[in-house]
This record gives C-alpha cells, structure tokens and sequence, in this order.
C-alpha cells in the first residue's frame, strides 16, 4: 500500500456518507439528546475522510 | 442496548476494511524482518499514532471514563504527568541507543548491552504478559458484549480473535500498526462528540463543574495530602510512583510501545515518534476522561441518569462509558461507538501479538533454541507464532473467565516485575560501566523489594501477606506507586554495587550502546524536526495544560 491515507479517508467517508443518509432518513433519536447526532457527526466525518483522501491524492501527484 | 441494522453494516465495514489492509500489506511482507520489525520504513506520522494506539486499549477508554467518574480531572494525571514526560525522555534520550543498535527488540538491546541472561529474563518475563495481556483484553471484550448486547462470550472472543489473526498474520507488524492508525481515528471520531454532547448537556464546563465538588476539575489544588483528594495519593507518591519510576518504567521500557518507534523510516524519525505522538496523547483525556466527569454531574441533574450498580451495590464504574453511549447516541452512532470500542481491544490484541512474535522468534527462539537457519524460516516461526500466540490469548480469556483470582495474582506479579525495569535501562544506557551481572541481580532484587513492600503494608485489605504490617497506605494506588518507588530505589542499588564489583565489559563492545560511546548523528533538518525543539513544545504545552486545570 503506498499511502495509509487512503484506505482510512475512504472508511471514514463511507461511514460519514451512511449516518448523513441515516440522519436525514430517519432522525432517530438517543433518551437524552434531541440533536440529529447522526447528521452532525456524518458531516464531519465526511470532511474528515475528504481531507484524508485529499492529502494523499495531492501527494500522489507531485 | 438494541442495535438497528445501521449500526451492523458500520461494524462489518469495520471488518471488512481491516482484513483488506491486512490483505494489501501482504504484498511487502519477503523477510522476517518485514514481518517483525516492519523492515524499518514506515512513516513518522503513522508510527506516531501507533506508538499511542497500541497503549489505547478498550480498557483504558473505559478505564479512563469511569476513573473519570470516581476520581475526576485528577485522573489527567495518568497523561500529563504519567505519560508525557516519559515520552519525551525515550525520544530524545534513549531512542538514539535503541535505533542506532540496530537491535530488532527492547530484549535484544539489553542482550548487546549486558548479556544474555539479562535478556533471557526479560524477554521471557514480557513474551507471559504480552499474551496474558492480549488474553485479558480479549476476556474484558467478551464480557463487555455479553452485558451491553447480549451477545454471547465465545462468539465475540472467537469473532476478533479470528479477524485479528487474520490481519496479523498477513501483514506481521505493519499490518497491525496500520490497523491502530485507523483505531486511533475511529476512538477519537467516536468518542469526542460524546465527550462533547455530554458536557452540554450539563451546561458547558463552568456548567459541569458547578454541579460537582471542586476537587472533581482540579488536578493539583488537592494532591497536596492523600486525604485531600478521592485518589487517596500525596504528591510525592503521584510523581515519583506514576510520574517518574511507572511512566518511565512503561514508556520507556516496555516492548509494544518501542517497537513502534523501533519501525520508524530513519533514527530522525524514531526519535520523533514518541514527541509528536505526545501532542495527541496530551489532549486524549477530554475525549476519555471528561465523558466520566460529566456523566457525575448528570447524575445529579434528576435526567433520570444515573451511575449504573453493581449487583452488590455500590457504583460499578466501568460501565459509565456504555451507558453514557446509550443515552446520547441514537442507532448509527451508537454503532460506530462500538466499533470504536471493539477495534481498540482488537488492536490492544494485535500489538501484543505483535510484540510477543518478535520477542519469542528473535530472542527465544533464534537467541537459545535454532540460532543459524535461512531468514525464511524465521518468516516461517514469526507467522506460526502468530498462530499460537492469538491461541495462547484465547485460551488466557478462558482462564480469566474461570479464575478471576489468577488474573488479579498475575496482574500483580507483573508489576513487581516491571518496576525495576527501567533503573536496569538508566544505568544502562548512561553508565558504560554497569555490567550484566550488575543488571541480573539489580533486576531480581528490584522484583524482591517490590514483593516485600507489598507483603509488608497495607492499603484497603489488599497486601501485608508477610505477617507484620508496618505501614498503611490510604488508597491501593497509593500502595502501588510506593511499590514502584522501592523497586526502583532497591534495582538501582543493587546495580551500581554489583557492577562495581564485576568485571566491566570492554569498551570497543560498547558503541552505539551506552552514551559517551555513541556519536549522536547530526541531522540536517529544520528545526521543527529536531528533537530538543519539539520537546521544548511539547513542555510549554504541557505545563499550560496543568496550570488551566491547577
């Protein structure tokens, strides 16, 4: 494997896209918390494992 | 706790992605060394969040949340004072003697720098924690599943030993470093909006903090005496036990946390390893502390939360972390929080059977039973002793389930064997005159000391075996650090006396070992790569941290 980054930015995205999905689908919600948790930690997430994607796609290329 | 289906597919994506980094790392695994000591090529970045990770344990989480409830901020001091300082001193100090001797193993380096018996004790003494530990970690999960989801002890046990074998036995070293990156991620990710949704929900931290006594958010104003603060520790047991003889002892001794270093690209990077890794270490207590702290102050805050019990009736602690989870994380997040969970036992599991692997193919098996065969039978005994090392586990996990006793004797022992440890590496690496039967003996008669001060005093029932009772400790924690500091004093005596009296070794045997002897290579890089710098850093943060939360 040439970069770590990778393998870890696409599980993070993968995980961040499928609570966005849950969040805005269904809006469960825990006993004690009334925020949509699921789209607020989809979301970062989802910038987290761009960011990650980001980094060593720009490294693979210079 | 009922999980949807949304929460089962981020497991088994969990899963899936680590078998596939196991899967990819294959591909770089020829030799022994590969597999063992990574070939020495990877990353600083990546080394840097193994080198925490692999101490980053389920049980520390849960560890840490629940002392976070019974002791409060205090707590913290596992990590600013316990942890960082040590770290610092690996880095700058001795990595240059673990890097530069080329020795593939903590056990090896002693085996150069003293003899063999020196190593043969420690590597055999380590090789029995290593799986013990990975087998008790493996229990505490099977344990933790079988309350929180009802699932039951053999298929959780079986289920990660399984994959964990699989990924280590791929990949070797790499692979589970790699895996401890993507926990360290997955922990973090987790557990800080917990942390975060936790503490609002008390009203922010002047919120939290009002609802509790004050020495919950302090982690000084009341060390000054042991009846002071619910730790029941002064402040000269809390930094000479913890800060100074444990933390030095693990951090800068113990195998599975140097290995990680020890895989580094370059000696630049190894002794960068432990310093960049202190920044995220020392901020790790609002992720696994705070949620405990807060989880008190909800408990007086009639939510209808309240700390969990035991049977018996008293707090059971280490069930705040599971319980917080279940009240603010609804389907999805709850289920990313186990995966959390589960991928930090498992790769608590994989650095000990990584570590264990190359202790007992280096230093036992190559060291005393086949010493001249081709590097591809190494490669071969590394890979079976993957295999009999995740068997060793399991059948440890079972042992702890039946005999809960035996875990709590052992767990003891182990730690009369590891206080001493790093007076032997001190003297070692900054005395060139201290010799192998100066080490031999230091290190028994540490164990001894410790042992004694054990059978000899008392803290809550526990100790005073040795029928007079000449001192009482207020806390067993308290007990523990006096153990560590006796140990250490009584290794270090005994050491410098021995030495003196046994022929030194010649000095021409000594290079790359012992300061004095080694030429520290001077590296050309900008000074934010330098070691002295990077310390210096982490010191002003460190004593910001401890200021703020006097």
């Amino acid at each position: 494997m040439n970069d770590l980054r990778v393998p870890i930015g696409s599980f993070f995205a993968l995980v961040g896209a499928i609570l966005c999905a849950t969040g805005l689908a269904a809006n469960y919600q825990a006993p004690l918390e009334l925020e949509n948790v699921n789209l607020y930690c989809g979301v970062s997430m989802l910038i987290f494992g761009a960011v990650m994607l980001w980094l060593a796609r720009r490294k693979s290329r210079s | 706790m009922r999980l949807a289906p949304v929460d089962y597919l981020i497991l088994s994506l969990y899963f899936v992605f680590v078998l596939s980094i196991g899967w990819i790392v294959k591909r770089k695994v020829a030799t022994s060394a590969d597999f063992l000591t990574s070939g020495r090529s990877v990353p600083v970045w990546i080394t840097s969040l193994a080198f925490i990770a692999a101490n980053l344990g389920a049980q520390e989480v849960i560890g840490m949340c629940a002392s976070g409830a019974k002791y409060g901020i205090m707590t913290a001091h596992f990590y600013w004072i316990g942890a960082v300082p040590a770290m610092l001193f690996v880095g700058v100090f001795m990595m240059p003697f673990y890097y530069g001797s080329r020795a593939r193993s903590v056990p090896e380096y002693l085996k150069l720098r003293f003899d063999e018996k020196t190593r043969a004790l420690n590597a055999l003494t380590f090789a029995v924690m290593t799986v013990f530990s990975s087998g008790i970690s493996m229990y505490a999960l099977g344990l933790l599943f079988e309350l929180v989801l009802h699932w039951s002890f053999t298929s959780s046990v079986l289920l990660s030993a399984a994959i964990v074998l699989v990924y280590t036995f791929l990949g070797g070293l790499t692979s589970a470093i790699y895996n401890e990156v993507l926990q360290f991620f997955l922990i973090v990710l987790g557990f800080a909006p917990l942390a975060i949704f936790v503490v609002m929900k008390t009203g922010g931290w002047n919120g939290m903090a009002a609802r509790l006594p004050e020495v919950m958010t302090h982690t000084w104003r009341y060390a000054g005496s042991a009846s002071e603060n619910p730790m029941g520790v002064e402040v000269f047991g809390l930094v000479a036990g913890l800060g100074f003889v444990l933390s030095f002892g693990y951090w800068c001794t113990d195998f599975l946390v140097v290995q990680r270093a020890m895989a580094a690209e370059s000696m630049s990077a190894a002794r960068r390893t432990p310093l960049i890794a202190a920044f995220p270490k020392m901020v790790m207590p609002f992720i696994v502390i705070v949620p405990g702290i807060a989880a008190l102050a909800l408990s007086h805050m009639a939510l209808g939360y309240s700390i969990p019990l035991k049977a018996s009736g008293g707090p059971d602690y280490d069930q705040t972390l599971t319980t917080l989870m279940a009240q603010f994380y609804p389907s999805g997040m709850l289920g990313l929080g186990l995966t959390a969970l589960m991928a930090s036992f498992m790769s608590g599991m994989a650095g000990n059977v990584t570590a264990f692997n190359t202790v007992w193919t280096y230093d036992l098996y190559q060291g005393h039973i086949r010493k001249h065969a081709p590097d591809s039978h190494y490669l071969f005994v590394g890979r079976v002793t993957t295999v009999v090392g995740v068997a060793l586990s399991i059948g440890t996990a079972y042992l702890a389930s039946h005999f809960n006793n035996i875990m709590d004797f052992l767990q003891l022992v182990f730690g009369f064997v590891n206080a001493p440890l790093f007076a032997t590496f001190l003297l070692g690496m900054f005395w060139k005159r201290a010799t192998g039967h100066g080490a031999f003996a230091g290190l028994l008669a540490g164990t001894g000391a410790a042992a004694v001060t054990h059978g000899l005093t008392l803290a809550e029932g526990k100790g005073g075996w040795l029928g007079a009772v000449l001192h009482t400790f207020p806390s067993t924690m308290a007990q523990n650090f006096w153990i560590a500091i006796f140990a250490w004093s009584t290794c270090l005596v005994v050491t410098l006396l021995v030495s003196l009296m046994s022929a030194p070794k010649v000095e021409s045997e000594l290079h790359n070992l012992v300061y004095g002897l080694t030429a520290i290579p001077h590296e050309d890089v900008p000074w934010y790569k330098r070691p002295a710098p990077l310390a210096l850093i982490v010191i002003a943060a460190l004593v910001l941290l401890n200021v703020w939360f006097w």
